[in-house]
């Protein structure tokens, strides 16, 4: 997913309301950003962190993937899973 | 199994389960070599309505190594898509399928070629019609004309096969698990019943098959390969098959496949995975190239069954109970290949590199008078020279295994007498095959199926 930057994806994950350690991050809501839509295509993606405490999340859309390293992100979607 | 069933992941996942690999030089065509990639083991001919089919979200590999470091320099990588005519019938067919274009054939796969080099990937051929299941004469009365029209030509000499066939590989399950019991000897094993026939427990079940016959320019390394004492002449092959690495599940049938194909099966010499690498590791195995195998190599030097057969055979392997050195006659069939000198005329040897491969003398013509068990049977170019249809692989490695090719890497040693005579009690006439492409056999209606007719 080459197409994914950080921001896209920092943008629209936070407009999903609770995500579990290996959720999926929908961008069908109105509100996703015009830039991540234009990114996305409108395909679902999925996020997985692998170990918390890495900080990384991978996401995957299509056939491709790219990890990132977000700790604030990763700490907001551990602390959703609890 | 070669390959069925025999990790605890792809026991449970069959459309992904990679049963058996074949690589030859074609005895029909001797310029070209045919690959074969088996898949979904145990197929009952009169499992439907849902018949069986390949995987829309696998995705199917052959993999050529051509120089002997266990990574693969050509991929052939096949991606299926399932259409439906109808979804608002059950039916798989609504009449007759007299043609693969049939519109009574309601559940069509088509598939596409990609091939992969050190240049970068091409699909070379795509929109492939895959043939349906044979089902009985009322849906598929002319399955023989149905198949050949899914024999697809593409490139200049190239042919490409998806579907159906009858499996060709045969052994008798039902002795082999039950404590590595053989009927022709059963009066010998611990059990101490009378000895009796062979039976085939895959008998009539299908399989399916991805064929695909190249010219052999198309493997090797090099020209240099037309000369069979030369290391360009061998190629090693091995299949697999890919999952998605993320699943998801949302009530209402709905699921997506999300991230990069990972590896869930694997196969290259028959039976490796199977007997040689233990049950704890058999689903990582799966998930490796061949040029990691250099972790399982002390499980090959000194295979668990070398060491069971003087136990359940008590008396019987005498010289085997005593062999406590590394096998280097096994890792040389399984992991390197046969150096030259070894067995006159011939070598497949590509090198120091620890890999299971099926590993192919390209330039050892094909037999006119093949002998199943291959170069045991001193038929050059038969197991585990690359591997046929019909060779009897099960035999050539229990004989293997129990010694009768430790003289190849120690001349003094004497293997025990019934190390030659070892056999699961079946030959290839216990199933039946085709002398041209795809080589495997015409799979079984199920009409004409009776539940669980194995015969001796």
């Amino acid at each position: 997913m080459d197409d994914v930057t950080r921001r896209a994806f920092v943008k629209t994950s936070a407009g999903a309301a609770a995500l579990a350690a290996a959720g999926t991050i929908g961008v069908a809501d109105a509100d996703a950003d015009a830039d991540a839509k234009q990114h996305l295509h409108g395909h679902p993606i999925v996020a997985w962190i692998g170990d918390p405490r890495d900080g990384k999340i991978t996401v995957m859309s299509g056939n491709k993937e790219v990890t990132i390293r977000d700790r604030e992100l990763v700490r907001r979607i551990a602390r959703a899973a609890r | 199994m070669s390959s069925h069933r025999e990790a605890p992941a792809t026991s449970k996942d069959p459309v992904a389960d990679n049963t058996d690999t074949y690589a030859f030089v074609s005895p029909d065509q001797p310029d070209t070599v045919t690959l074969i990639a088996n898949y979904l083991p145990f197929e009952a001919p009169f499992g439907g309505p849902n018949f069986f089919e390949f995987a829309d979200d696998v995705v199917y590999y052959i993999y050529v190594d051509n120089d002997g470091d266990g990574v693969p320099d050509i991929t052939y990588e096949f991606n299926f898509e399932t259409v439906v005519g109808n979804p608002n019938t059950f039916l798989y067919n609504t009449g007759t399928i007299d043609s693969i274009s049939s519109p009574n054939w309601n559940r069509k796969q088509f598939y596409s070629v990609t091939r992969t080099t050190g240049w970068g990937s091409q699909v070379v051929a795509s929109n492939l019609s895959c043939p349906p299941c044979n089902i009985g004469p009322a849906s598929t009365p002319n399955y023989p004309a149905l198949a050949a029209e899914a024999v697809h030509s593409f490139g200049s000499g190239r042919t490409v096969f998806a579907g159906q066939r009858l499996e060709g590989f045969y052994i008798d399950l039902g002795a082999v698990f039950d404590l590595g019991d053989l009927r022709p000897f059963e009066k010998l094993h611990i059990g101490g019943m009378a000895n009796s026939l062979g039976v085939n427990s895959t008998n009539e079940f299908g399989v399916h098959s991805i064929a695909l016959q190249v010219p052999k320019s198309d493997l090797m390394r090099s020209q240099r390969g037309h000369d069979w004492r030369h290391r360009d002449a061998v190629i090693g092959v091995w299949a697999a098959a890919s999952r998605s690495k993320a699943s998801i599940r949302e009530p209402g049938g709905i699921t997506g496949s999300f991230g990069p194909p990972v590896q869930v099966s694997r196969l290259g010499n028959p039976l490796f995975n199977e007997v040689i690498v233990p049950m704890g590791q058999k689903d990582l195995w799966n998930s490796l190239t061949p040029q990691t195998d250099s972790q399982f190599l002390s499980y090959v030097q000194h295979p668990e069954l070398a060491q069971l057969l003087p136990v359940l055979y008590s008396g019987v392997f005498p010289t085997l109970a005593n062999l406590t050195a590394a096998r280097a006659d096994l890792v040389a069939i399984l992991l390197t290949g046969l150096p030259p000198g070894v067995v006159p005329g011939f070598q497949n040897y590509t090198g120091s590199t620890y890999a299971d491969e099926l590993r192919l003398n390209v330039s050892i013509p094909p037999s006119s008078d093949p002998n199943p068990l291959g170069l045991i049977g001193g038929d050059l170019a038969g197991f585990p020279n690359g591997r046929r249809v019909f060779d009897d692989v099960t035999s050539v490695e229990l004989r293997a295994i129990a010694g009768a090719t430790y003289p190849l890497v120690d001349k003094s040693y004497t293997p025990d007498a019934a190390a030659a005579l070892l056999t699961d009690g079946l030959t290839s006439a216990n199933t039946s095959y085709l002398s041209e492409f795809p080589y495997l056999g015409t799979p079984q209606s199920g009409y004409n199926t009776a539940p669980l007719s194995a015969v001796s």
